[in-house]
């Protein structure tokens, strides 16, 4: 093993807390029994990782591995960096028979093609899920396994989600899976989080949606718990109509955890009282981000409570309703994002 | 106020109030009286109302079951025989109740139900789905009626193909076709989505290796007893409408399996029943561990 083997592996080691440590090395798989006992997971981690370097050692192993237990490691713990989602346009007809071996065998020979030297990992993970590490190298240097990107799609879905991408890197990204999913272009989805369960639930619509119902609706049933008879409110009725309106904008039950969603505004100033900013012709430039730790349950929140107006406006319910986080707002209504991004392909 | 002697105006004047009061309960029991006999007939009326709303509900109740019995046995038979308007009457709240019902019942046994929204304006369908004689999920869609039919809002899964579905069928002369369309979809995707659960539960022995969101492709391992040879089963469902497969395929080792009169019959019985049940007759029948 080289310095830089290593010296990954340090580093991997560190970025683990401990309290996962044994269940990520029991999922790797790589270490036998006897192996296993010999570890002491009490240990201080840079007496842990001397240890482990040892058996890494013993065993002979290379990158291959060591990026093998930094991939399990990031399945199950996804949610550190932002992920950022696409969407395929314009499946081919056979889109929808592509089956796995096929997608690996594809996507692997054209990103080669297209970005060489490049070293790819797949793995298919229990919920139907495909896990792509990339590490990118040029003409001049090997492969860097310090920055990989992560790649993850669902078969006959048209959703890609990706981390750790950067902008040289993104043609060459979208080519490899436009070809080898059998679609003819891929485009920015506006849809960004720190949790990508978050944003996959959004996506492909895995939360408690709300239609309207002549039956007896469950939420109605849900809220007859009355603490104390006596007491009656005084506006029930407009409440569970506030209540209603909100779960029907944005969902019931648990909702996925979004952090932000932006508003560009290019729209022209309007404020009567304000004349030298109407009279200007160019549109007045801003941007609205909200923010918060579960951004879908805020809003709902305003909604139900009647911070916010019901009906919900479309400029919040657009969030879950076209699946996305970013938007620009122009005068004749609001307009595809993918304006400003660049899209390839 | 003591010490004031027995005699004097002001006790004079407190005697005078005591006497004024005294006058006054007499008119106040009165009016106490009317009262309560005003009570007692708005509580004669309120009786009367719910007599009538008895006899009423008695005499729909009527209508109703002859109104049955007549679409049972197809006969048109008078039955009532009061004025014209009352009976009239009757007769629409009986159908009205009918119609209710049957909408009911409808939404029961799982066909689709649609309501108006947003005071006309558009239109909420419900499109359950079963298998084997189960309920399975319900997919909704928020349908826009002005100025065109378009889908405003749903929950049906992004591996369906809706937009193309939309495209085929017109909404605006044939949504029934449509919807039959979709339904199609969506109950065949609950139907391969339920047996595959089931394959997981019920045969432990089996392993499943690959399999799909869509459910159209399914690679199960499985063990012929006597040599302890695995066999790699695949089940292609290439038409997304159906909860069978249309192409079932095995190999061993890498290599396509010899034909055999065995496994053809194993073949066909995959083709033609659904997976679970097929591998539950291949384990009695011995075929597979």
């Amino acid at each position: 093993m080289d310095d830089s083997t290593r010296r990954f592996l340090q580093r991997l080691i560190r970025r683990i807390p401990a309290q996962m440590l044994k269940t990520t090395l029991d999922k790797w798989g790589r270490l036998t029994a006897a192996q296993k006992q010999s570890m002491d997971f009490t240990e201080p981690k840079w007496a842990f990782t001397e240890r482990l370097l040892d058996i890494c050692e013993e065993n002979g192993w290379t990158w291959k591995h060591i990026t093998e237990l930094e991939m399990t490691y990031v399945i199950d713990n996804p949610n550190q960096g932002m992920w950022y989602a696409f969407q395929l346009m314009d499946p081919e007809d056979d889109a929808h028979s592509v089956e796995l071996t096929h997608f690996k065998e594809q996507f692997k020979s054209h990103l080669s093609e297209l970005a060489r030297p490049v070293s790819v990992k797949m793995k298919k993970h229990a919920d139907e899920a495909i896990w792509i590490r990339i590490a990118w190298g040029d003409s001049f240097s090997r492969p860097n396994h310090q920055k990989p990107t992560y790649v993850v799609h669902h078969l006959q879905t048209p959703y890609v989600f990706v981390t750790s991408l950067t902008s040289k890197q993104k043609p060459l990204l979208s080519q490899a899976l436009v070809l080898s999913t059998r679609h003819q272009a891929i485009k920015d989805a506006s849809l960004s989080g720190r949790k990508l369960g978050a944003i996959r639930d959004l996506l492909m619509r895995q939360y408690q949606q709300v239609f309207p119902t002549s039956y007896p609706s469950p939420l109605a049933e849900r809220n007859e718990t009355v603490s104390n008879p006596q007491i009656e409110k005084e506006q029930a009725k407009s409440a569970e109509n506030r209540l209603q309106m909100a779960c029907e904008a944005f969902g019931d039950g648990m909702l996925p955890q979004l952090q932000s969603s932006v508003y560009k505004l290019e729209t022209k100033f309007k404020d009567h009282t304000n004349k030298t900013m109407t009279e200007r012709e160019e549109p007045f430039r801003c941007v609205v981000k909200f923010a918060s730790t579960n951004l879908l349950e805020s809003l709902r929140h305003c909604a139900s409570s009647g911070i916010a107006s019901t009906p919900v406006t479309p400029l919040l319910s657009s969030i879950p309703l076209k699946g996305r986080n970013y938007f620009i707002i122009k005068d004749n209504g609001p307009g595809p994002s993918s304006q400003t991004r660049q899209t390839q392909n | 106020m003591q010490g004031a002697s027995a005699t004097g105006v002001l006790s004079h004047l407190s005697r005078l109030e005591v006497q004024a009061r005294s006058r006054k309960t007499e008119p106040q029991q009165r009016s106490r009286v009317t009262e309560l006999k005003a009570a007692a007939e708005q509580l004669r009326m309120r009786r009367e109302q719910l007599r009538a709303e008895v006899e009423t509900h008695k005499n729909l109740q009527k209508l109703r079951t002859s109104m049955d019995k007549r679409r049972e046995d197809e006969e048109g038979e008078e039955g009532m025989d009061e004025d014209s308007e009352d009976s009239e009457l009757l007769r629409l709240m009986a159908r009205h109740t009918q119609l209710n019902d049957l909408l009911y019942a409808h939404h029961i046994i799982g066909g689709y139900d649609a309501i108006k929204t947003r005071q006309g304006q558009g239109l909420c369908l419900s499109l359950p789905t079963a298998y084997d004689g189960v309920f399975l999920e319900t997919y909704n869609l928020e349908i826009d009626v002005k100025p065109t039919p378009r889908i405003a809002r749903h929950n049906i899964p992004p591996f369906i193909p809706l937009s193309d579905l939309v495209e085929q069928s017109d909404m605006k002369t044939d949504i029934r076709a449509f919807l039959d369309t979709l339904s199609q979809h969506l109950n065949a995707l609950s139907g391969r989505k339920q047996q595959l659960k089931l394959v997981k539960e019920l045969h432990k022995s089996v392993e499943v290796m690959e399999s799909n969101a869509l459910c159209s492709i399914l690679v199960m391992m499985v063990t012929v007893p006597k040599e302890k040879t695995a066999i790699l089963c695949t089940l292609d469902y290439t038409d997304h409408t159906r909860c069978l497969p249309t192409r079932v395929h095995f190999e061993c080792n890498g290599k396509p399996l010899a034909d055999s009169p065995d496994w053809d019959k194993t073949r066909s019985l995959l083709l033609e029943t659904p997976v679970h049940k097929a591998l539950s007759t291949m384990r009695r029948m011995g075929n597979i561990v």
